[in-house]
């Protein structure tokens, strides 16, 4: 869970960054901002680190800055979760799955195991891993066993992937791929004619794999002016004043506020791989639906390494909720941006870190949980959003 | 899963490279960055054990800062 192993340390960089953020945050407090302006952002490292610097605390009241789609432990199909635990609990299987998949509930009967960390508690052979290298790894080490490799994730865990089977893995390792794009969501959005936000963060490391281009589409398309944004404070804040302008003045455009990393055209090389490994197709969103042209599959040359293919369905007949979020959890609207995490009627009482209900409290790119995390408690709960 | 994590490169071996975070190392794959000059001392952003791009070192300090921050941040919040 925890990705970041190292203490807490200061480097000569940071009194240089806070004059950046200051600086920034008083030339957005200057914006003659006479009315609400709703943000969005499709990343769950853009949240966090929204949350976790306090952002919303210091900028204008008139700036609403909104998470959108930007989990993709959260949007997870339910019977994906259904499948790899029931894959788990076959002999000589071993289950590897990124750690935040572990917790993610489905619906079955009280009393019946709801996780992957449950099938795991019961004696099945799960494996929390941070990379689909461990899962070569797992696969070479156990050459008599069946390697099963839960792989959810949007582009840039998704690209990872298809370098991965590209590169070469043992007969012994299937993929159960959950993949998703993320553009396709913010689209959904678009067209659905009551988007819920007039501006957008486009997320870092998606444009730095797929290109900065991806995302011209809202600017072009919609008319919603949009920024591409790195992670710290100042590339967050550098992005929020680019958007509000452009939002002011009418001029719209993408624009990059990540420019260190984030290339026109992206990582080419890493596009010519997911198109060779991976096909895209219309994909099934936890709780929203199909969302068109939106999910990775593996490409016919990698068929026998594709345990949608080599295990067929595992659906138990009669089963409720089959695909859905879990009762009375509001994780499909907080995804989408309708409501904010503390809106939910579980959030903080029922659902929490160490209890969680539904996805976007367990990942720790979930909405939910990110706001838990920087101390936004259920007391706070705010007015219905209009 | 992870966010993107800079890293500093150590040692290159074929597509493989030693890399090091404020002292942490990890085997990182550089085959999303094979079409790119890639030196020993340059950095990276790695996501999920692969390298995705290359990035300054300026660029590569403020995010350490930046999770630094946000992983006490988060100690606090979880008591952990």
């Amino acid at each position: 869970m925890r990705c970041w192993p190292w203490s807490r340390q200061h480097s000569a960089n940071s009194f240089v960054m806070t004059i950046t953020a200051q600086y920034l945050l008083s030339k957005i407090k200057e914006l003659p901002l006479a009315r609400r302006v709703r943000i969005m952002n499709v990343c769950g490292g853009h949240e966090r680190s929204i949350s976790l610097a306090g952002l919303r605390a210091v900028l204008p009241a008139s700036i609403e800055l909104i998470p959108g789609p930007g989990c993709p432990v959260c949007v997870c199909p339910e019977e994906d979760v259904y499948q790899a635990m029931q894959l788990a609990l076959q002999a000589g299987v071993i289950l590897a799955a990124f750690g935040d998949m572990l917790r993610v509930p489905v619906n079955v009967a009280k009393g019946e195991p709801r996780s992957l960390e449950q099938v795991k508690a019961a004696g099945a052979d799960v494996r929390p891993i941070s990379s689909p290298r461990e899962a070569v790894e797992i696969a070479r080490l156990n050459p008599g066993r069946q390697v099963v490799f839960f792989a959810a994730g949007f582009e840039t865990t998704t690209a990872p992937v298809a370098a991965m089977l590209l590169e070469g893995v043992p007969d012994n390792l299937f993929v159960l791929l959950s993949g998703r794009l993320t553009w396709p969501a913010v689209a959904m959005l678009l067209n659905s004619g009551k988007p819920g936000f007039d501006a957008l963060i486009a997320p870092g490391h998606v444009a730095t794999v797929m290109g900065l281009e991806e995302w011209a589409f809202v600017v072009e398309k919609h008319g919603i002016p949009a920024a591409v944004a790195g992670f710290t404070p100042p590339s967050l804040l550098a992005a929020l004043y680019s958007v509000l302008r452009q939002f002011l003045e009418g001029n719209h455009f993408l624009d990059n506020c990540y420019p260190d990393v984030v290339r026109s055209g992206g990582n080419a090389t890493a596009q010519v791989q997911l198109k060779q490994a991976l096909c895209v197709t219309s994909a099934k969103w936890r709780g929203i639906g199909i969302i068109p042209d939106s999910g990775f599959v593996l490409a016919t040359r990698f068929e026998r390494h594709d345990a949608r293919k080599q295990f067929g369905e595992y659906e138990t007949e009669g089963r409720k909720r089959v695909g859905e979020m879990p009762p009375g959890c509001d994780c499909a609207s907080v995804v989408l941006g309708k409501l904010y995490p503390n809106q939910c009627k579980l959030y903080g009482t029922a659902c929490t870190p160490r209890a969680p209900i539904g996805p976007c409290m367990v990942s720790d790119e979930g909405a939910c949980r990110i706001w838990w995390a920087s101390g936004v408690g259920a007391e706070l709960l705010e007015t219905a959003k209009g | 899963m992870c966010l993107g994590i800079p890293m500093q490169i150590i040692a290159i071996d074929g597509y493989n490279a030693r890399c090091t975070a404020k002292g942490v190392m990890r085997e990182v794959s550089l085959f999303m960055l094979q079409d790119e000059h890639i030196a020993v001392n340059d950095y990276v952003i790695v996501h999920v054990g692969y390298a995705i791009q290359k990035m300054t070192e300026q660029e590569a300090q403020s995010t350490w800062e930046l999770l630094d921050e946000m992983l006490a941040l988060e100690s606090a919040a979880f008591g952990e």
